[in-house]
């Protein structure tokens, strides 16, 4: 029998956070938070939850000649407050693997609190000011993060037909284990959601940085921000019909499904070749 | 996955009726309508936990106070003629990209419910869904019917408005039933426990549309009261059949008009169906177009 958990490392905790981040996020938002963190702090991986019972392994996906694997594994970042877990979105038993993430959180590293994030499509441009908000697992996450003003005070039910976000979910499962938890959403263009979308990583960035005093160094993502801000400037003069689009969403006004579509598929060009 | 029993009610070889979405809901709707037309008591429940995604957030406050699972409840009905056990499903365990269960826990679900049955000494399992269909909407539905031993199929030959599977449309002996439907009578089979699926027939193009068939229910509701002496009345789902008559009928006429010609030639020989298919090349242009008749349908308020 294979354990559901391969242990790789057994580092100290001291009642860390725990981070989960989802792979194929709006805006390349969990795979990009993720990589800064491990990459910029020297993140250690800690274990993996086996894959056989939440993915179909009969082969490979290839996405651009690329193939894709799912994972799921832990890092621990030494001297820092935090671990990160980072996984594939599973396919099936997500109770089962909802109860293994919470069984390494608690019993492993003994974590206080959780973050999720999440990335959440929005009609506005990206030169538009980002504002993160939060839904929370329990009344007392929700006061400790009073200072970080993640709350609109939302009301919201599922409508018939859909479902809750795997985050609301993981929310509800770290409930029933007693673990204070919260989803950190940010709003993502809805023209750089299929793309990387630097100024909305920067803004989890820069809530986990304040809230787990982490001494981020924020260079490498300041020049990327600039680095995409440039290059869509370019593309709005190089095409005063992109320019007109996205002066039109700066102004809050609704594109058409043309106007829509020209602009997902520009932008996306534009970044994929640069 | 946990069985959660509420009452032991003392049950005199009761008859078991499940019912699971699917196809047109048909299952379902019958299994449900017949509990509602009888007042059937709440039994018992599966813990959705291990089973399914959840289907509903509550979020008050921005804090998230309530998750909802769907359900998978037992209820029961003493009556004079024979007792019932009712097993409501309001979703097959399935992978998020398929409704039909399949699988160890599609094989696990059916044998807690097997196990329901046997502890509170059921005689009879039945199961109903979709069958698909060359049948035309305005027609009546009729019902196919399979077993799962040899000694009941008499039985089952002489049930009003139903034929064998085997008979139907010129099928043969070969054929399936997707999900838990067909699951449950298959293991109930290795458990010697007698189990029949009726299934009401829906029209080949009204198969993929993500709405209700009430009428084919009907037709099995009015299969299990007439031969389980129930005495539900014909009207139960009046409502809900003339609601989507008027939905089909509002997207019928917008089908190109030579399908639809091929299509009325159903009312007219009923008996010999299978000559009057649509092509595949309709059959192609129906799957690819059905979905945005229901949401024209849907924008009509319909």
């Amino acid at each position: 029998m294979t354990e559901p958990i391969k242990y790789l490392s057994q580092p100290k905790f001291n009642n860390p956070a725990l981070l989960v981040c989802w792979e194929s996020d709006a805006g390349q938002l969990g795979e990009k938070v993720v990589d800064y963190l491990v990459h910029e702090l020297e993140g250690k991986t800690v274990c993996e939850i086996n894959l056989v019972d939440f993915f179909p392994l009969g082969g490979v996906t290839i996405e651009k000649d690329i193939t894709l694997f799912p994972q799921s594994t832990f890092y621990f970042i030494p001297d820092r407050d935090i671990v990160v877990f980072y996984s594939t979105i599973p396919r099936y038993e997500w109770s089962k693997f909802f109860n293994l993430v919470m069984d390494v959180a608690l019993e492993t590293c003994n974590a206080r609190e959780m973050f999720t994030i999440g990335g959440m499509v929005a009609m506005g441009a990206h030169t538009a000011p980002r504002e993160s908000w939060a839904t929370f697992n329990s009344p007392e996450i929700k006061r400790s993060l009073t200072y970080y003003q993640l709350s609109r005070e939302m009301d919201y039910e599922t409508p018939p037909g859909a479902r809750p976000t795997l985050n609301s979910y993981l929310l509800w499962a770290a409930q029933q284990r007693g673990l204070h938890g919260a989803t950190i959403w940010v709003p993502i263009p809805f023209y750089l959601v299929n793309n990387d979308d630097p100024a909305a990583q920067k803004k989890v960035l820069e809530f986990l940085n304040s809230r787990l005093y982490l001494r981020l160094n924020f260079a490498r993502i300041d020049a990327e921000i600039m680095r995409q801000e440039e290059r869509l400037a370019r593309l709005s003069q190089e095409q005063p019909e992109i320019g007109r689009i996205i002066k039109k969403l700066e102004g809050n006004l609704a594109l058409s499904e043309t106007e829509n579509e020209t602009l997902i598929k520009e932008v996306e060009e534009c970044l994929e070749k640069s | 996955m946990a069985l959660v029993i509420h009452h032991e009610p003392d049950l005199n070889h009761p008859v078991m009726i499940v019912g699971w979405p699917g196809i047109g809901n048909i299952g379902l709707i019958t299994a449900d309508s017949i509990r509602q037309a009888v007042e059937a008591e709440e039994l018992g429940e599966i813990e959705p936990w291990e089973l399914f995604f959840p289907n509903k957030a509550v979020i008050r406050a921005s804090i998230l106070t309530q998750m909802g699972f769907p359900t998978s409840k037992f209820y029961y009905k003493k009556l004079v003629n024979r007792d019932l056990i009712f097993f409501i499903g309001e979703e097959q365990p399935a992978t998020r990209e398929s409704m039909y269960a399949e699988g160890p826990r599609a094989y696990e679900m059916a044998n807690i419910v097997l196990d329901v049955a046997e502890k509170f000494g059921c005689g009879r399992i039945y199961t109903s869904g979709a069958a698909i269909s060359l049948t035309h909407h305005t027609l009546k539905p009729k019902v196919w019917g399979v077993a799962n031993q040899k000694s009941i199929l008499t039985e089952l030959k002489n049930y009003p408005n139903t034929i064998l599977m085997s008979q139907a449309e010129g099928r043969g002996s070969q054929g399936g039933i997707t999900g838990l439907n067909g699951l449950l009578i298959g293991a109930a089979k290795n458990r010697r426990i007698p189990g029949i699926c009726l299934m009401g027939e829906i029209p080949d193009y009204l198969s993929r549309v993500p709405f209700p068939y009430p009428k084919a229910s009907l037709s099995v509701i009015e299969v299990l009261s007439s031969v389980l002496e129930l005495n539900i009345s014909p009207n139960v789902l009046n409502d809900m059949i003339s609601q989507m008559e008027t939905v089909i009928g509002n997207i019928y006429q917008q089908f190109p008009q030579d399908i639809r010609e091929r299509l009325e030639q159903r009312k007219q020989v009923p008996e010999s169906r299978q000559q009057t298919t649509i092509t595949e090349e309709d059959r192609q242009w129906l799957n690819e177009h059905i979905d945005d008749f229901f949401k024209k349908g849907e924008d009509k308020g319909a």
